[in-house]
């Protein structure tokens, strides 16, 4: 029997998949392998736009610079090499000014990507074409269609209503989809159409009215706040439609753009930097790929923090992201004077603690008519510049780092008269400044225990009572092995049922004065049974706190202050407060927590309660090293691997036994200290032996921070053995010849020098 | 020998009214809460004194050495003595080097050590 040769189907899958990534791009401006961070989303609206059952829309809500219309663009390339079940259509309308401009090059647009669709040739997809030659082109079997259409829209455009002949242009696609019995998937990009004009609001309005039926597929893309307001004011369906949101990218995948631009760019970076890039411009690719193409274009490598940061700043000033933020504030405040209020008025909200004013003091400081005020307010809200929400305030947006960098040099320059020297400089310096307090807080929030996500888990389950209690876990289990505890566990009579969680956010969201970093404190509502009563309803307020030995009684006081103010300001009843400290809480303070009725637990208490709420993570394999050069991970009595191995070299070049104690004993502090303070991302700890005629030179390294006190605390105090801790880096004083300490771009390196006597 | 429950068990005797535990060969913040747990509970058990063998002990590090701080304080507090034995030369170094001979005493083996412990009843 003869065998038909058939690809398998995931073969297929993979060739078609190939295709895509390989294929050069129709309408999307990068290629889809540097599309970085979007690959769900763009599965999402491809499945959509091959469903059968056409009954609601797709909503793509953006951010501010965060691609939504290269993304609609990279949708309608995958859509069109796939051959999928709908033809696509792509169109970014507030391109052109007025209604008639904007209908006529809708209609020539989708008619191109018809034909260009139907004849399979991509190519045609985006070459400029006269109508004649649209019609010269149809196939076949589509001529008499398309040149019935352009009859019909010559007849209306004669008509002379620019709004009517845009109706009909819209309503071009489903004629032609009734005609020829194929259905065409429009993706309609409205970002440029956020601009708050009163021909772009009729349009808008008329776009939304056009697309989004009950009956229609489609993908309306736009900036979030616009986008919505918009589909509320033209009264289209808004109840049953299907989302996308396009945030800004995650800082991982920040970092894998700029390393793929960089690579594309010839622009070489290193990891450092690119954690740093990514959080300075807070995922938004059109900024990392405006420092990319910067760094390009001045043939300077993002390989330290100067590098990135003079880059940035020249950016801000007058490179691309200067020059989008200018933009945008002039489209916002067309007139000069206005302008510069403006930009005076943005600057000092920002210096106020609330960061807002009332939209009475904005109206009297700007001086413009009502009907312009409420143009720059609803253009700064719907840029997300500022927070607007029709109410009585106006709040500065400090949520990106750029804008307000943006913001303080161009009032400096524009309003205060400062010389632009001084500013670029001002800015350098307070950037550089600021490089490692940013790359804290990443490591800070990375570091965190994920409490959000622990009491998001929380559904009335019973749980070991002595996982929210320090003192009777630390009586029971100090010591013990962790298979032993979780057996413990599971016996233990008394048990804690947690409540319902049915919302979690960071503390810092419900208010401004809570003093509480993002991700190490949680606020839980919700229910103590998961019968949704008064009587029930709880909230738990979790606080990760920093205490490097036992929390003092004073610390936990103090915490356990400022959660019940948090509680009080926002009207919370029925509050549980729950404290988490690394190493516990002392005697002194577990009496306290006890006095006020509040839960408390260490980080192993933390990892075994996470255990029991969750399958646990598989753990990672250890690296290995390499000769004379390794990295360990940190933890589990790794420093003992390192320590063998600094003893196999100094035997080697003939140390004697004393000394190569020492320098065993000095790599483990070494090691411990890294492991203890560098909060480090990835965890690991990088050594370096190099042997020289006369020494032994060990390098120690970590990425992530060590708070000063520490450093001075291990450097800066005396012997005394009932201190306890803090010993460390005076222990490696004292054992090794020379020492130096000292930060590097991302993280502290420690090298410690031996001397063969 | 005894055994504190659910832990990898820690050599420990008892002479009379001397309790010798047995420390390991890397004395960190794991095997030196085992040591102190096991030092409470023979200081509960009503032991006037607490000898720590360091025969095996290879290396001890920072963490290992403060939660030696708090079994001499127990001992202290519990109006035991404390004696430390068999500590090798670097051991006996470090010790020195952050003032913890200053609070217990450093003898040379266990004989010595219960020797010790006569002289004091």
């Amino acid at each position: 029997m003869a065998r038909t040769a058939r690809m398998p189907i995931r073969a297929q899958r993979n060739d078609r998949h190939n295709i895509l990534m390989r294929h050069p791009r129709i309408l999307a401006n990068v290629g889809r392998d540097e599309f970085v961070g979007r690959d769900a989303e763009l599965r999402q609206l491809v499945s959509y736009a091959q469903r059968t059952d056409p009954e609601r829309g797709l909503i793509v809500l953006g951010a501010p610079n965060a691609g939504t219309s290269e993304f609609l663009r990279q949708a309608y390339d995958e859509l069109f090499l796939g051959r999928s079940y709908s033809i696509p259509v792509y169109f970014a309308f507030g391109k052109s000014g007025s209604p008639a401009e904007t209908a006529a090059e809708f209609f020539q647009s989708f008619l191109r990507q018809y034909i260009a669709y139907r004849r399979v040739d991509p190519t045609l997809s985006t070459v400029p074409l006269t109508l004649h030659d649209l019609a010269e082109l149809a196939l076949p079997t589509d001529y008499e269609a398309v040149t019935l259409l352009l009859e019909s829209f010559e007849r209306e455009r004669a008509g002379g209503d620019g709004i009517s002949f845009l109706r009909f242009c819209l309503n071009v696609p489903r004629k032609l989809g009734t005609e020829t019995k194929r259905r065409f998937f429009p993706l309609v990009d409205c970002v440029g159409l956020a601009g708050a004009e009163k021909e772009q609001v009729a349009i808008g309005r008329e776009v939304v009215r056009a697309f989004l039926r009950r009956d229609q597929y489609v993908a309306i893309g736009g900036l979030r706040r616009h986008l919505r307001n918009l589909i509320n004011t033209a009264g289209a369906p808004q109840d049953n439609n299907e989302t996308i949101n396009l945030d800004q990218l995650s800082d991982d995948r920040s970092a894998e753009l700029l390393d793929r631009l960089g690579r594309r760019m010839s622009v070489d970076s290193n990891e450092q930097t690119r954690d740093l890039i990514a959080q300075q411009l807070n995922g938004s690719p059109f900024f990392i790929t405006a420092l990319a193409q910067a760094a390009r274009d001045r043939h300077t490598p993002l390989t330290s923090f100067l590098n990135c940061q003079r880059l940035y700043v020249d950016e801000l000033m007058g490179g691309r992201i200067g020059r989008h933020f200018s933009d945008l504030i002039e489209h916002i405040a067309p007139q000069a004077q206005t302008r510069r209020t403006l930009l005076r008025v943005l600057y000092e909200s920002g210096l106020s603690e609330t960061r807002k004013a009332s939209v009475f003091a904005w109206k009297k400081r700007l001086g413009v008519e009502a009907s312009e005020f409420d143009r720059v307010i609803e253009a700064l809200h719907i840029h997300e510049l500022a927070n607007s929400s029709g109410g009585s305030m106006v709040e500065l947006n400090t949520g990106s780092t750029a804008w307000m960098d943006y913001l303080r040099a161009h009032y400096q320059m524009e309003v205060a008269g400062e010389a632009r020297a001084l500013t670029v400089a001002s800015a350098l310096l307070e950037t550089l400044k600021r490089a490692p307090q940013a790359m804290a807080r990443k490591y800070r929030r990375e570091a965190a225990l994920g409490l959000n996500e622990l009491l998001a888990r929380f559904n009335c389950q019973e749980l070991p009572s002595s996982l929210f209690h320090y003192e009777r876990f630390a009586e029971a289990h100090t010591g013990v092995d962790t298979d032993t505890v979780n057996a413990a566990l599971d016996a233990e009579a008394d048990l804690l049922r947690v409540p319902q969680i049915v919302h979690v956010a960071d503390c810092g969201a419900f208010t401004a004065s809570a003093r509480t970093e993002e991700k190490r404190c949680a606020v839980g509502h919700g229910f103590d049974a998961a019968d949704y009563t008064d009587e029930s309803e709880t909230v738990w307020i979790a606080a990760e706190i920093d205490s490097k030995l036992e929390a003092s009684a004073e610390l936990t006081k103090e915490w356990c202050d400022r959660l019940l103010h948090v509680a009080r300001e926002c009207n919370f009843n029925r509050t549980h407060l729950w404290l988490i400290s690394p190493e516990g809480f002392t005697f002194e303070a577990s009496a306290l927590l006890r006095e006020r009725g509040a839960y408390s637990s260490s980080h192993q208490q933390i990892e075994l309660l996470a255990a029991r709420l969750a399958p646990p993570a598989e753990a990672k394999p250890p690296d290995t090293g390499v000769e004379y050069e390794m990295v360990i991970p940190m933890g589990a009595d790794t420093e003992l691997i390192s320590a063998h191995t600094v003893e196999q070299i100094a035997r080697r070049i003939n140390f004697r036994p004393e000394a190569i104690n020492q320098i065993k004993l000095a790599l483990v502090e070494a090691c411990i200290n890294a492991a203890e303070h560098s909060l480090s991302p990835d965890r690991k700890i990088y050594q370096r032996f190099r042997v020289e005629s006369d020494k032994l030179v060990v390098t120690v390294a970590s990425r992530g921070v060590v708070p000063a006190k520490v450093i001075d605390q291990n450097g800066g105090q005396d012997g005394e053995a009932r201190s306890r801790r803090g010993w460390g880096l005076k222990l490696i004083k004292s054992l090794m010849d020379e020492v130096e300490f000292e930060r590097v771009d991302d993280g502290t390196q420690l090298r410690m020098t031996k001397y063969r006597k | 020998m005894a055994d504190t429950p659910g832990a990898t068990p820690i050599q420990a005797r008892c002479v009379g009214d001397t309790a010798i535990i047995y420390a390991s060969d890397y004395l960190n913040k794991l095997s030196g809460e085992r040591i102190e747990r096991e030092c409470k509970r023979q200081l509960e058990s009503g032991r006037h004194a607490v000898v720590i063998n360091f025969r095996d002990t290879e290396l001890v590090n920072s963490i290992g050495v403060s939660i030696l701080m708090g079994v001499i304080d127990a001992a202290e507090q519990s109006k035991a003595r404390i004696i430390f034995s068999d500590v090798n030369t670097h051991t006996a170094n470090l010790f020195e080097m952050l003032g913890l001979t200053r609070h217990v005493s450093v003898v040379k083996d266990e004989e010595e050590a219960l020797a010790l412990t006569r002289e004091g009843n």
